[in-house]
């Protein structure tokens, strides 16, 4: 970074902004180049309306996890709160009818509490931990649906179309993000969390009860999932897949750390994420639409992962990492 | 002479992680011998040989990984590679598809720790994004076809007869000890286990940790190549979906043999038992025709259990 803040012709927010979230810059370059390559399909209305639709799912899906990964852990369940969910709700429907959408709530808060019992008491690493829960919230709802997947009716109203061209969705997930965001940003909570995540021996002698708040990290983690997953039960058609992709427990984190929240914890948050995961809608669009062969897609994906949590990891050399 | 320490309690409690999978493994048995009267029969014990001795191979290169205190998620896309590397080109080039894939593994595994080692990364992230890449490289080459392997030459590498037993089983046994020998009797074994106890320990001790680490990541690649020759030549077959649910039963196995996610503890030696307990459940299931998904969800639940009962808690707060 040669050029200094003193350059008149760039203002010094805007150059703060992009060496903060450098993401900005791959944003534009992927929109750009992607603009040049295929004006006019790249371009065109409906590829704007499902960059749209899939930014909705993947943000929803990441920003739950996105708060723990602030404190330095990793939550893989929310594909399985999803899958685990959209089979309760078609178990639940003939006794409670179109209230048996809370069951996914009431799953999500329950298993994110869970696993924050399980991670602060008996010290598992937290990845190992939500990946083992997340195969086996597979195989539970392998043996309820029998195999098939499960249709639930009279969520209609969920995507309504309110205003034209735009999902109803998006509206949906707008005050869940912001209320994610305020979380991290505005309260004691938030603050804690940031302090668990960059140092966490200091945030304990600091007088912070960490278990505790560690417990609470991992809960909001579930409500958000949960709440989110309420919207994309219906936004992706009313029932859930019985089997597990790996892909779709892959891009949320994608997205996280596309955004710049590093796995170690400490800085970046759901804010980032949504940058994050709009990078990557654009992106996976772009390549998806260009001539390369349809499995190629996902060796793209692989890449940007690799490459990102590389970048997102530059600045830890003093840190030790297993 | 003094008196004998005998099953008191305080030892039962010293030799936990080794008298517990013991215990599991005779449960196991018992339990599907009620259910099964076939299960200890030759064609039942044929078949669980079958299953656990590829499975034995990747689980030992899993177990140096995790010994280290890393963790290694590219296995069972390293062994889907290689196998179908092997299916794919074994017309063109023979038999020397073989050190084709596992080089390749190699290469994989060179990566995964160079990410590691080099920038600092995560093993888990790290290794996931490698397993996403090769995952891709497979899909792309095998285009999502069955493929079939009609080489005779091939086959025989796992299915020859020696002693009533299939080859695959020396193979699997050879590796084990092989492994053993590495992870007790050598320096590098030493290494691995100074890394997993104390890092910056190792490091301060004239351990290049960087390089070592890089090389147990080599290690666990290349033998889940060799894992994937031999699947491959045992089934005869594949397509880019097999190994896909492997990633919890492997690594449930490293940790019911006991050797902790902390790293520095267990070994190969004890992986043995952890293997047969995963995948003499897995087999029973099989031959009683139980789904995939009641066994999934035993895997996950022994993984997390087993992750509870091995961990040091008293070593620093891991992630």
């Amino acid at each position: 970074m040669k050029r200094s803040t003193g350059n008149r012709l760039i203002p010094a927010v805007i150059v703060r902004t992009l060496k903060e979230q450098p993401v900005i810059i791959a944003l534009i370059a992927v929109f750009v180049l992607f603009s040049i390559l295929f004006p006019d399909r790249f371009l065109s209305f409906l590829n704007f309306k499902t960059i749209l639709r899939q930014f909705i799912t993947l943000t929803l899906f990441a920003m739950g996890p996105s708060i723990v990964v602030v404190t330095g852990s990793l939550d893989l369940s929310y594909v399985g709160i999803w899958m685990l969910g959209g089979i309760l709700v078609w178990l639940c429907m003939p006794v409670f009818g179109l209230l048996s959408i809370f069951v996914i709530l009431l799953l999500g808060v329950t298993t994110g509490f869970v696993i924050g019992v399980i991670q602060t008491k008996a010290k598992i690493p937290s990845f190992i931990l939500t990946l083992s829960l997340l195969v086996t919230y597979w195989g539970l709802t392998a043996l309820l649906s029998g195999g098939y997947p499960r249709p639930v009716r009279g969520y209609g109203f969920i995507t309504t179309r309110l205003i034209p061209y735009i999902p109803t969705t998006l509206l949906w997930s707008i005050p869940i993000i912001a209320a994610a965001i305020f979380i991290m940003k505005c309260t004691k909570i938030g603050t804690y969390l940031y302090a668990i995540g960059s140092n966490e021996e200091g945030a304990q002698l600091a007088g912070i009860n960490v278990d505790k708040y560690k417990i609470l990290a991992f809960t909001l983690s579930g409500l958000f999932t949960g709440i989110g997953s309420m919207i994309l039960f219906q936004h992706l058609g009313g029932s859930t897949p019985v089997e597990l992709n790996l892909n779709t427990v892959v891009w949320p984190l994608v997205a996280i750390v596309l955004g710049g929240t590093p796995l170690m914890g400490g800085s970046g948050g759901p804010q980032r994420t949504i940058l994050g995961a709009f990078t990557f809608c654009v992106f996976y669009r772009g390549v998806y639409i260009s001539p390369l062969h349809p499995y190629s897609v996902q060796l793209l994906v692989g890449l940007l992962l690799i490459v990102s949590i590389i970048v997102s990891a530059r600045g830890l050399k003093s840190v030790t990492i297993t | 002479m003094t008196t004998r320490p005998g099953l008191s309690r305080e030892w039962l409690r010293k030799n936990m992680t080794t008298v517990g999978p013991i215990v599991f493994v005779i449960a196991v048995v018992v339990v599907f011998q009620m259910f099964n009267p076939f299960f200890l029969k030759y064609q039942g014990i044929i078949s669980l040989i079958y299953s656990m001795s590829y499975f034995l191979v990747a689980a030992c290169g899993l177990t140096f990984v995790i010994m280290t205190g890393s963790f290694d998620f590219s296995v069972p896309s390293l062994l889907k590679l290689s196998a179908l590397l092997c299916v794919l080109y074994i017309e063109d080039l023979g038999l020397w598809v073989i050190p084709l894939a596992l080089l390749l593994c190699v290469g994989f595994g060179f990566i995964n720790g160079l990410i590691l080692a080099k920038f600092n990364v995560p093993s888990f992230m790290a290794t996931l994004g490698v397993s996403i890449v090769v995952e891709g490289i497979a899909r792309y080459l095998s285009k999502g076809f069955l493929q079939i392997m009609d080489d005779k030459a091939f086959r025989s590498l796992s299915t020859t007869f020696i002693a009533g037993l299939p080859s695959v089983f020396y193979w699997g046994m050879g590796i084990w000890l092989i492994s053993i020998f590495l992870a007790l009797r050598t320096p590098f074994g030493r290494r691995t286990y100074a890394i997993g106890g104390n890092l910056i320990g190792a490091a301060l001790s004239d351990t290049n940790v960087a390089r070592h680490r890089i090389y147990v990541f080599m290690l666990s690649g290349f033998l889940s190549g060799l894992a994937g020759v031999l699947y491959m030549a045992q089934m005869g077959g594949g397509s880019v979906e097999m190994g896909a649910d492997m990633a919890i039963p492997l690594f449930a196995s490293v940790v019911a043999g006991g050797t902790a996610l902390t790293g520095g503890v267990g070994g190969p030696h004890r992986t043995l038992l952890g293997v047969i307990i995963i995948t003499w459940i897995q087999a029973g299931m099989n031959m009683l025709a139980i789904g995939r998904d009641i066994q999934m969800l035993t895997f996950g639940l022994i993984a997390i259990g087993m992750s509870i009962a091995t961990i040091d808690r008293k070593r620093k707060i891991i992630k």
